[in-house]
């Protein structure tokens, strides 16, 4: 290569020498990018070599449809079903908590905010982003379910108060004004005021019930699918933030600035332009989100409890429950004396099913994320 | 709509944006604040006389002769719980002989009123029924003293540790009492108090706590001073003093993790993580190079996108799975964990995070560089090197930094490859088939597994807290140097 990098003037043999060599190169660079193919294919072959065993001498059925999982008793059982729900349940119940925040906020960091503070936000995700998820899970087991379980009902009343006042608030101001406008044109000042005053104690009341009815509530323990799920909500925001704010800036000035000309303001622009525009990014962003908390393991081991059963009624945010991971990163080491055991080789199969779900999830957001692409390059 | 109205709702709308962000920053504060605040506490807190014993004898630091004044000091204040201990049984002895005696006579005189007039008898055997449901009532608080006296003699001990005289134990846990302030005063309620669970009539009721004191139940006898002299002679006994322990970070520990310090767990961290980045460095820069520089657009560079971002987003435990069967079970990179499956496993975590920040850092060299390099006739591999690469050091570095950040703090991926939860520091060449302790998995470990997780909070909050500061000092890093990139971008 060097050779050839000196002159202008090359002989027939350095010119060809240069051509293997810039191939040769070429190759291996290739190569060395191919490895994360290899290491997906890897992966896949992997697991799935010790999850097929399984599934050959256990089949389908019960592992799919029924609740108990009986490892290590004997006969063992295999059903897988309860796993899979509490992995929904904490999932669901964690999107609960990330999506309209991380949406809001990204609204709010690509809109929103000015410059200036936006690069001061911006840390709070990032450092957000950067706490290992064995830190979360340490203040989810040590700090927040001895306080779930103990004052739970407070806890709750508290949450509900911090979420509610400033969504009563905002609603009081806008429907006051709403109604203010019935009132004759030389009073609307007062009337605003007042209705606005008179909607206000109904909200405080409204949220005074609210959290009565709420600090009743016992918690019987603090490590439940509540706590596992609002931890996981907060790990995923960064996530959701970032690639919701990245959908929501790829949309660009002219449709902003075309609706702006139009008279709209900038909350009607952004839910009536904005939004729709990225509506495919924010999709990725929601599913990238739900990657994350499928995914995580230390926190659902450490807080969502783990007892392996469907919860009494099903939504019963208050029950414990034990996801797929946790239930591999628990079992394994017991397991893992006896590589070959159908215990072994059930674990894998959750390991599969895990790989499966992560697969289809993602080639959704890129899916999702494709069609983004295409629509803002209006084909 | 009316324009006053659709104005009030803009704002509103922005104040929904603008709550969503102050919920956020309260959400960090939350969870960032019990693990500073608490976490602080590893390293500065009253170390009592136990603590610069152990500091003194397991690793030759403080002043021998101070110390020694202080143990005298120490124990002399401690003479007077020992003596009640010892006093103690001899009196159970003494009254046990007393009731033995009691009983006979009780028998002897039951044996008399059955052979005594009938006319007296109904009076005689209630009389004597009183007086025998009063001794054993006696009898029985004997009894209960005779059984809650070892729980005070454990406590003791663990609160004082072994009684000068008297062989070590072979455990560091078992030489020293307790060497923090907290701890004593943690030993001393429970010394002090006795709780008990009671379970109310409603079955629906959960059970409540019910503390009364220590010394009721020894009302009368030679043990009944001992809790409020330890109570008020805490300070003596222990002599405790604030002390800055910085050294938790260096020192070894014994195994359960009771005394010393978390060096093991710092230094395998700090292994794994360096030893991912061997791995994941080279593969992501040269894998991010020719995505940006010799790929063509085509369904190639779109299957690599895809791999990676699959790559991406597979779960860590499955990592951790894979990291085991494959590195271990199948290429027998080692025996059994090691820092360096453990390393490769992680490398292969990182390694999407890495080839995203480098592809970006390379895009980012404006094109004027790299067509002033190959005007004057470099090769495209040399503008690569020596004009490309450097100009996307920056770039790529903080990349490097964040992905640092995440390997160090990753767990599931090494419970089965690297992580063990009990080891010495590991040097260089153990690094290829040797197992270590890390901080992540030690702090999950800790704080679920270990035999008196309350008594060691302490160290695990310190754990947490120094792995925090660990991810997010590199973090803080990234922000930095990409703040500084981008000012010289725009300059």
């Amino acid at each position: 290569m060097n050779r050839g990098d000196r002159g202008l003037i090359l002989s027939r043999r350095a010119d060809r020498l240069r051509r293997l060599g810039g191939l040769f190169g070429h190759g291996l660079l290739l190569a060395v990018t191919s490895s994360s193919i290899i290491a997906v294919l890897f992966i896949f072959f992997f697991i799935a070599k010790d999850a097929l065993p399984f599934f050959r001498t256990e089949g389908l059925r019960e592992f799919f449809t029924q609740v108990a999982w009986y490892p290590t008793e004997e006969p063992p059982a295999f059903g897988a079903l309860a796993i899979f729900f509490g992995t929904a349940m904490v999932t669901v119940g964690s999107i609960i908590v990330a999506v309209p925040l991380g949406l809001a906020a990204s609204l709010c960091l690509s809109d929103i905010l000015p410059f200036a503070l936006r690069q001061l936000v911006k840390p709070i995700i990032e450092l957000l982003a950067a706490i290992p998820s064995v830190a979360y899970g340490f203040v989810a087991m040590v700090v927040l379910a001895p306080l779930l379980q103990e004052q739970g009902g407070r806890v709750l009343a508290v949450a509900a108060w911090i979420v509610g006042t400033p969504l009563a608030a905002i609603s009081v101001i806008v429907l006051s004004d709403v109604a203010g406008n019935a009132v004759p044109k030389p009073f609307r000042k007062l009337g605003r005021i007042v209705i606005g005053l008179l909607l206000g104690l109904v909200a405080i009341e409204g949220l005074a019930t609210l959290s009565g009815v709420l600090s009743k509530v016992q918690i019987v323990t603090g490590v439940n699918a509540l706590n596992a799920s609002v931890i996981l909500g907060i790990m995923a925001l960064p996530t959701i933030i970032s690639v919701a704010e990245d959908a929501l800036q790829a949309v660009g000035r002219e449709l902003r600035e075309g609706s702006y000309a139009l008279g709209a303001t900038r909350a009607e622009t952004l839910v009536k332009v904005v939004i729709p525009a990225a509506a495919s990014g924010i999709c990725a962003a929601v599913i990238l989100g739900i990657m994350r908390a499928v995914g995580e393991t230390m926190v659902v081991l450490m807080a969502a409890g783990g007892a392996s059963h469907i919860p009494e009624p099903w939504y019963n945010f208050f029950a414990s429950v034990r996801t797929m991971t946790a239930t591999i990163a628990a079992e394994m080491g017991e397991a893992d004396q006896s590589t070959g055991s159908a215990h072994y080789h059930a674990l894998f199969a959750l390991a599969l099913s895990l790989l499966v779900i992560s697969f289809v999830l993602n080639m959704l957001s890129e899916w999702a994320v494709h069609r983004a692409q295409k629509k803002l390059r209006g084909e | 709509m009316n324009l006053g109205t659709r104005k009030v709702v803009d704002r509103a709308f922005s104040g929904l944006g603008v709550t969503s962000i102050v919920l956020l920053a309260a959400a960090l504060v939350v969870i960032l604040a019990p693990m500073v605040l608490r976490g602080t506490g590893a390293f500065v807190f009253r170390g009592t006389v136990e603590f610069r014993r152990l500091e003194f004898e397991k690793f030759g630091r403080g002043n021998p002769d101070r110390l020694k004044a202080e143990q005298a000091a120490a124990i002399r204040a401690r003479k007077t719980v020992y003596d009640m201990l010892k006093v103690f049984p001899r009196e159970i002895e003494q009254r046990e002989d007393a009731f033995r005696a009691e009983k006979r006579e009780l028998r002897k005189k039951r044996r008399a009123a059955r052979d005594a007039d009938v006319a007296e008898q109904p009076e005689r055997k209630a009389a004597l029924d009183r007086r025998e449901k009063e001794f054993d009532g006696r009898r029985e608080r004997l009894d209960r003293q005779k059984a809650d006296f070892e729980e005070v003699h454990k406590l003791v001990g663990e609160l004082l540790g072994p009684p000068p005289g008297e062989e070590l134990h072979a455990v560091w846990d078992k030489q020293y009492g307790q060497t923090r302030w907290d701890g004593v005063e943690k030993k001393v309620v429970l010394l002090t108090k006795i709780d008990q669970w009671v379970q109310p009539d409603d079955p629906q009721q959960p059970n409540y706590l019910v503390r009364t004191p220590r010394a009721k139940l020894y009302e009368g006898t030679a043990l009944a001073g001992l809790f409020d002299y330890v109570e008020d002679h805490a300070e003596e006994m222990f002599l405790p003093k604030w002390t800055f322990y910085w050294r938790f970070l260096t020192d070894t520990s014994d195994s359960a993790h009771y005394f010393g310090g978390i060096w093991p767990e710092i230094l395998g961290t700090i292994y794994l993580t360096l030893g991912s980045m061997v791995f994941a460095v080279p593969m992501g820069v040269i894998a991010a190079v020719y995505l940006v520089e010799y790929a063509k657009e085509g369904p190639t560079i779109r299957v690599l996108r895809t791999f990676t971002n699959t790559l991406a987003g597979v779960p860590s435990i499955v990592f951790g799975l894979f990291g085991a069967v494959f590195f271990i079970r199948t290429l027998h990179l080692s025996e059994g964990k090691s820092v360096l499956v453990g390393s490769l496993t992680l490398a292969l975590l990182v390694l999407p995070m890495i080839i995203r920040a480098a592809e970006e850092a390379i895009r980012a060299v404006p094109r004027t560089y790299k067509e002033a390099a190959l005007s004057v006739g470099a090769g495209k591999w040399r503008t690569v090197v020596t004009v490309i690469l450097p100009a996307a050091l920056p770039g790529i570095l903080t990349g490097i930094v964040i992905s640092m950040g995440r390997a160090a703090g990753e767990t599931a991926p090494i419970i089965f490859t690297a992580a063990v939860s009990v080891g010495q520091p590991l040097n260089l060449g153990q690094v290829f088939n040797h197992p270590t302790p890390a901080l992540p998995w030690n702090i999950y470990n800790l704080c679920t597994e270990h035999r008196a997780v309350d008594e060691i909070r302490h160290v695990q909050y310190g754990m947490v807290l120094t792995l925090v500061a660990i991810v997010l000092l590199l973090n803080l890093a990234a922000i930095v140097m990409r703040a500084r990139i981008s000012r010289k971008m725009r300059s």
